[in-house]
């Protein structure tokens, strides 16, 4: 009789164990990110701002060099086991949403998406109509050059046109003070791709259109020959061009160290240069991308960013990410009507997507010299192609360019190959 | 009774066997299946298109494809060589420092070189990519000290490839080093004292004692640093991506590239078999050039 008590009341604390951990069971959301740790610290503040009104949910931040974020993504990130949320670059969209990877917006979010975020990046995060992810950046690209070099090379301004950015980088070169005019990137797909692009679109021209490549124009021919003279001339020195896998290196060393007087790069390296630089920073000047001979206003390439959600989490691990992103997204997580994202892109000097951060931190936007000159640019920004196999066409395309640059094509192979590489990829991938 | 014995060989064995099966062979025959199949790496398995040989085919054509895993290959079987050639040489030749027994600070040596093979490959790979620092790297200024003109090491498709191989060699000699002292010291003294005796001078006791009893070392030596340069995967991915045009895309970082990146499973594991079978046919040529090259098949 006692051993039946016994039993009755165990099996008794044990069922109201169970029942309590059932209602008091968190939601583990994890956020895979490429961030650095300043920033990373700076969402994990985020982040527990969240969980103090939400103590049913747990969030852990876990951030990777870029490089590695679309092999952790592939690898761990899509498994039910891998982190329920991620920060992608826009071009990975159609690849992952194809595997089914990344989970749909639910309905409510994206409407608010919808009625708060610019159509052309809404159509960014979309595959076929189908919101994949919270928009949150957005970056162009222009031309930054060191206005100490430009005195001492006497050039009164930026480069407006081709011609005049041939004439000054040859003004800046000095070969023995190892110091070049124009610093290209190589080993960095996107580093390689983005400045050719923004290059491309402000002669005119443009990578794919409805899907297929047409790097064969006219356009495109003058931007191949631009690269090569480039070379050719000594005005760009390939071997100070590299980057490694944090997107850092050489290139942005000798730009940081002086030795680079322009070089085309996205609004997103401003805390890079301001950590590498520290007073100095101030010698740093933007300027719109040089027009081509075929162009008409200076453009450049645009590409977003959006945080994703694991297709594989459970139901409520989703559901968890999605409220825990609407909140972080929204306008009542950040300063005086902006984003908790916002807050956090701002900090790394990377232009917010959504319309009420940009009213929000208008006056910083406006104030900033060097951000300034990237948000004069995005008007006329043409979105980078979304396709599929677009990782595939990017590394192809950049193998061909770091070719010019290392004299191992002449502009004109370089642009057939490109060209018949990208129709075999795309064409491929479609499939 | 024999049948007892042989139920319980195998109850014995199956736990190892098991363990193989499950964790080298099944993968191995599953990567072999896969590489005749068309197959994202995300998707499952019943997902796979049977294609033949297409991705041989692929892998053999002019297009990206068959351009960037040929240029791969190149790199990996170059590395792979120049390491070799140059690790076995300079680990008998510190290998002979240490053991020797004239000077001092053997030991001292043989600890110096064995550190380096216990620093993990990422750290040395982040401190080299820094002294490789074209502008403001220490070699180069080191360089300039005695009027050699800047270098660039990683910076170049010329340079950059052997650059990776003079990491490696730094990191892997100390190991190999004390393979070659191991295989030293089973050589018995009294070989060099008869030698003396009869007049050979230290060269002649070199090559005709010491190099031909070293050959099991020299060939255990041989096959372990094929395997590991074969492997090479941390110097590229943290350092050069593959880069400047494809100069270090090695094997393991290109199918991972393919593989796992671009999701192409198929295609990646097709790789990987001709990568495996490369690996057997250069592993069995070293066996046979040591047993053609061994006294007892005179």
């Amino acid at each position: 009789m006692h051993l039946l008590k016994v039993i009755a009341r165990a099996a008794g604390t044990v069922a109201v164990l169970l029942s309590t951990t059932a209602l008091v069971q968190a939601e583990d959301v994890s956020f895979l990110t490429h961030w650095a740790p300043e920033t990373v610290a700076k969402l994990e503040a985020a982040a527990a701002t969240y969980t103090a009104s939400h103590p049913d949910t747990t969030i852990t931040v876990r951030a990777v060099p870029f490089g590695d974020l679309l092999t952790t993504l592939r690898t761990s990130g899509g498994g039910a086991g891998g982190a329920t949320i991620a920060g992608i670059y826009d071009a990975w969209l159609p690849d992952l949403a194809k595997d089914a990877l990344v989970a749909p917006v639910p309905e409510a979010i994206a409407a608010d998406i919808k009625s708060n975020w610019p159509a052309g990046i809404v159509g960014a995060a979309s595959i076929d109509g189908t919101l994949y992810g919270i928009p949150n950046e957005i970056d162009v690209y222009a031309l930054n050059y060191n206005k100490r070099l430009f005195e001492e090379a006497g050039i009164a301004a930026p480069p407006a046109t081709w011609d005049e950015f041939l004439a000054d980088a040859a003004k800046l070169t000095d070969a023995s003070k190892g110091q070049q005019g124009f610093g290209m990137i190589n080993s960095w797909a996107a580093g390689v791709l983005h400045p050719f692009s923004s290059l491309l679109v402000s002669n005119g021209g443009d990578l794919i259109v409805d899907g297929a490549p047409v790097l064969d124009s006219p356009a495109a021919t003058e931007t191949f020959a631009l690269y090569e003279q480039l070379i050719k001339s000594g005005s760009s020195n390939p071997s100070m061009a590299t980057a490694d896998a944090n997107t850092t290196g050489p290139f942005l060393d000798n730009f940081v160290s002086g030795k680079t007087g322009m070089i085309i790069m996205a609004n997103w390296w401003e805390s890079a240069l301001k950590a590498g630089m520290g007073d100095a920073f101030a010698d740093i000047a933007t300027a719109p991308i040089p027009v081509g001979p075929s162009g008409d206003v200076p453009r450049s390439i645009s590409y977003s960013w959006m945080t994703v959600v694991n297709a594989q989490a459970s139901s409520e691990e989703q559901a968890a990410a999605w409220d825990f992103l609407a909140w972080l997204n929204g306008p009542e997580s950040g300063p005086d009507g902006a984003s908790a994202m916002a807050d956090i892109l701002m900090s790394m000097g990377i232009l917010p997507s959504r319309t009420s951060d940009i009213t929000a931190f208008a006056d910083r936007l406006g104030s900033d010299a060097f951000l300034k000159g990237y948000t004069e640019t995005l008007a006329n920004a043409k979105p980078f192609p979304v396709v599929l196999g677009g990782q595939e066409f990017s590394e192809a395309l950049q193998q061909q360019l770091e070719a010019i640059q290392f004299g191992q094509a002449t502009a004109v192979d370089a642009q057939a190959t490109a060209q018949a590489d990208a129709k075999e990829i795309l064409e491929r991938n479609a499939k | 009774m024999q049948r007892s014995h042989q139920l319980s060989a195998a109850v014995m064995l199956a736990p190892a066997t098991g363990l193989l099966a499950t964790f080298i062979i099944l993968p191995m025959l599953l990567t072999i299946w896969l590489s005749f199949h068309s197959w994202s790496s995300q998707t499952g398995f019943e997902t796979a298109q049977f294609i033949g040989l297409q991705n041989f085919f692929d892998l053999a054509s002019s297009s990206s494809v068959g351009r960037d895993f040929k240029t791969a290959l190149g790199n990996t079987a170059f590395y792979t060589v120049l390491s070799v050639a140059i690790i076995l040489p300079l680990s008998v030749g510190l290998g002979l420092l240490v053991h020797q027994t004239i000077a001092p600070g053997g030991v001292v040596l043989r600890t110096i070189l064995f550190s380096t093979y216990m620093v993990p490959m990422i750290a040395v790979s982040l401190v080299f990519s820094k002294l490789y620092s074209p502008t403001e790297g220490p070699l180069n200024q080191m360089l300039g000290w005695i009027g050699v003109p800047p270098q660039t090491w990683l910076s170049a498709p010329q340079t950059a490839l052997v650059s990776i191989v003079l990491l490696n060699v730094w990191q892997q000699v100390g190991y190999f080093t004390v393979l070659a002292v191991a295989g030293l010291t089973q050589i018995p003294q009294s070989l060099f004292d008869a030698a003396k005796v009869d007049g050979a001078n230290a060269l002649q006791r070199f090559t005709s004692i010491t190099l031909p009893l070293l050959g099991n070392t020299l060939l255990f030596s041989a096959v372990i640093a094929v395997i590991n340069a074969v492997q090479v995967f941390e110097p590229v991915a943290l350092i050069t991506q593959g880069g400047p045009v494809n100069a270090t895309n090695v094997l393991t970082y290109h199918i991972r590239r393919v593989g796992i990146e671009r999701a192409q499973g198929g295609l990646g594991s097709a790789m990987a078999v001709t990568l495996m079978l490369a690996l057997i046919v250069a592993i069995t040529a070293l066996f046979a050039l040591a047993r053609a090259r061994s006294p007892r098949s005179a």
